[in-house]
């Protein structure tokens, strides 16, 4: 019933950069893993707790194309995460979901997709790029764009490895300037000077951009920029929340529930919203 | 003809209601604050009262309630689902804003995900209301659209009889009709008048309210900053409203014992909304403010095509600042004369 989060078993842990864990979570039960796996499109979130803690609320991170198990990915950073990130093998989490809306990636069969993300934001992009990158037929060229402050501050390094050696993923990453290490040898500064280096085409491409909200309103204008439109520039936002499920009363932004109507928004939309209620 | 419950019969329909396995919940005047509470007799009821100080709400989304219980041996967890109980209930003297404040909330309540905490009580409760025939300067019933004799929300409605010796009834839905069952040899046939209904000015316009608060320019106009200067951020409007419905929820126990609880909370208080990263949307008491009217007069009806108002005006009553939902809408009214 509602409010009664499912117990989810983590498989393994792993530490991505200083201060940022992913989770690997299989399902307990078998009726809660059907659910999932009937409802699970990417795009979604969901609330991870622990039992005499609370819960927090971030998206999944694992593809839809890959439902066996749930992956999530959080900084430490309140009570519930430090807690989250306590958790070994074995242990039993919770986890509430899926919620909200999704992106519609049907919609971005046959065009071109360039994911751009800073810092602790990829994990949400990640989902995308690999409900995308399962079925790379149907899409055409993939571009990825990612920032983070320093070299350490990336995110799923091994993965980050893995889209530098396809041929078919174009990978653009970067750090902060100051952020480099000596033997960096991509990109220095910061993702929207870099994308408007880059410049990819917006010729027939869809962008998907997710990250701190300074770096977004910075991006989405090199993304003008480059002629992108604003309807074809999706976006995840994240408030505060409670319920998850429309009645807690906390997450809106001007009349928009970001729980109900979101996470997933075009930036027309996010345009379109009280910006100071952001 | 009409049917008549007489004031000298209320211990019998009490006695009548609790044999047929209803609590009867009634207006009970309290030190502290005056509210509905489970009565035996008539004489325990404060039925003149203009509004009870709290609000019928707490009966349906108490200010705290458990969940879920929860026990954890390290790889074993056992949870279970703290739902109300069935518990049959008569809540008899509501006033027509407290009735429409259920009614309102229901929906929210209801959409896509049910809270089966908020509908087990509801599916299980009468509503007997009782039309006002007095009202103070702060009730505001009919600037909302609703009256001192409205029957939304309400599963029985009385009309006090202009003679003070009883009530004129009327059964307004199945649930209320069935109530009725049990205290049918109580219930006399008469033809005796009604007292009039409380006049309740109209203190402002509520479709240049809702007008005002549509139009985008509005959401950042200084209006806000000044309108809710006095505001300390109590939060006492949000907890005494028979709408407000924003919860948090919260763990209480450790990491092997405990109970997840729903409880209050509240759009006044700053924590409400902030980030764990200490970004807060809304990090000023004006926004918090402006947030609260946005609610009630422009994003509910958005959702669910009404306003979250009954117009109980507790909100303006119980102010220790003397501040209120009244003001305000009064304010926004002005503008735009």
């Amino acid at each position: 019933m509602i409010y009664n989060p499912f117990p989810m078993r983590v498989v393994s842990k792993r530490e991505e950069a200083p201060g940022v864990r992913t989770l690997k979570l299989e399902f307990v039960r078998q009726e809660d893993h059907e659910f999932f796996k009937a409802n699970y499109r990417t795009g979604m979130f969901g609330l991870y707790g622990i039992f005499g803690e609370g819960e927090s609320t971030f998206c999944v991170a694992s593809p839809e194309t890959r439902k066996d198990y749930i992956e999530c990915t959080f900084r430490q950073s309140g009570r519930v995460t430090t807690t989250l990130a306590d958790a070994d093998a074995g242990d039993i989490v919770t986890f509430r979901g899926p919620y909200g809306n999704r992106f519609p990636i049907e919609g971005f069969e046959g065009k071109n997709l360039l994911f751009i993300a800073g810092g602790i934001a990829l994990p949400p992009t990640r989902s995308v790029i690999w409900s995308c990158l399962d079925q790379r037929e149907k899409y055409g060229n993939v571009t990825i764009v990612y920032g983070a402050r320093t070299v350490a501050d990336l995110v799923y390094k091994h993965e980050l490895e893995e889209w530098k050696h396809r041929d078919d993923v174009n990978l653009v990453l970067t750090v902060d300037p100051g952020g480099e290490t000596p033997d960096w040898q991509d990109h220095v500064g910061f993702v929207p000077s870099i994308l408007e280096k880059v410049a990819p085409s917006a010729d027939n491409t869809i962008a998907v951009l997710c990250g701190p909200p300074i770096m977004i309103k910075f991006t989405l204008n090199a993304l003008g920029k480059l002629g992108f439109n604003e309807s074809n520039v999706y976006t995840t936002l994240e408030n505060r929340m409670k319920c998850g499920v429309g009645k807690c009363g906390r997450c809106n932004v001007g009349s928009v529930y970001i729980c109900k109507e979101g996470p997933v928004f075009t930036a027309a939309e996010v345009s379109a919203m009280p910006q100071c209620d952001l | 003809m009409t049917r008549i419950l007489p004031k000298n019969r209320l211990d019998d329909c009490i006695a009548a209601w609790r044999s047929a396995g209803f609590s009867v919940l009634a207006p009970v005047r309290r030190s502290d604050l005056s509210r509905f509470e489970e009565v035996e007799r008539s004489e325990d009821m404060a039925l003149d009262l203009v509004l009870t100080e709290r609000t019928i709400k707490d009966h349906f989304f108490p200010q705290t309630e458990p969940l879920i219980k929860y026990s954890i041996k390290k790889h074993d967890i056992d949870t279970q689902e703290m739902v109300p109980p069935e518990r049959k209930r008569v809540f008899f003297g509501v006033r027509p804003c407290d009735a429409s404040g259920l009614a309102i909330d229901d929906p929210l309540f209801g959409w896509d995900y049910r809270d089966e905490y908020w509908f087990k009580r509801r599916d299980n409760a009468v509503i007997v209301t009782i039309a006002c025939t007095t009202s103070d300067d702060f009730c505001m019933c009919s600037s909302v659209n609703l009256s001192p004799d409205s029957t939304k929300g309400s599963d029985v409605m009385l009309r006090p009889l202009q003679n003070g010796s009883g009530w004129q009834v009327e059964a307004l839905s199945d649930r209320g009709n069935a109530l009725l069952g049990p205290i049918s040899s109580i219930l006399k046939e008469g033809s005796d008048a009604t007292a009039s209904t409380a006049s309740v000015p109209v203190r402002f316009d509520v479709d240049k309210v809702m007008a005002w608060l549509a139009d985008p320019a509005s959401f950042e106009s200084h209006f806000w900053k000044e309108i809710s200067v006095r505001c300390i951020g109590c939060g006492s409007c949000t907890f005494l409203c028979p709408t407000c419905h924003c919860f948090d929820i919260q763990d209480e126990g450790d990491t092997y014992t405990g109970i997840r609880r729903k409880n209050w909370d509240s759009c006044s208080f700053p924590m409400f909304t902030m980030h764990t990263s200490g970004h807060n949307p809304r990090n000023t008491q004006s926004t918090r403010w402006r947030q609260r009217i946005m609610h009630k007069f422009n994003y509910y009806r958005g959702k669910f095509g009404v306003n979250s108002c009954s117009g109980c005006g507790r909100c303006t009553r119980q102010c220790p600042v003397d501040m209120g939902i009244t003001e305000t809408l009064q304010a926004i009214t002005n503008l735009t004369k």
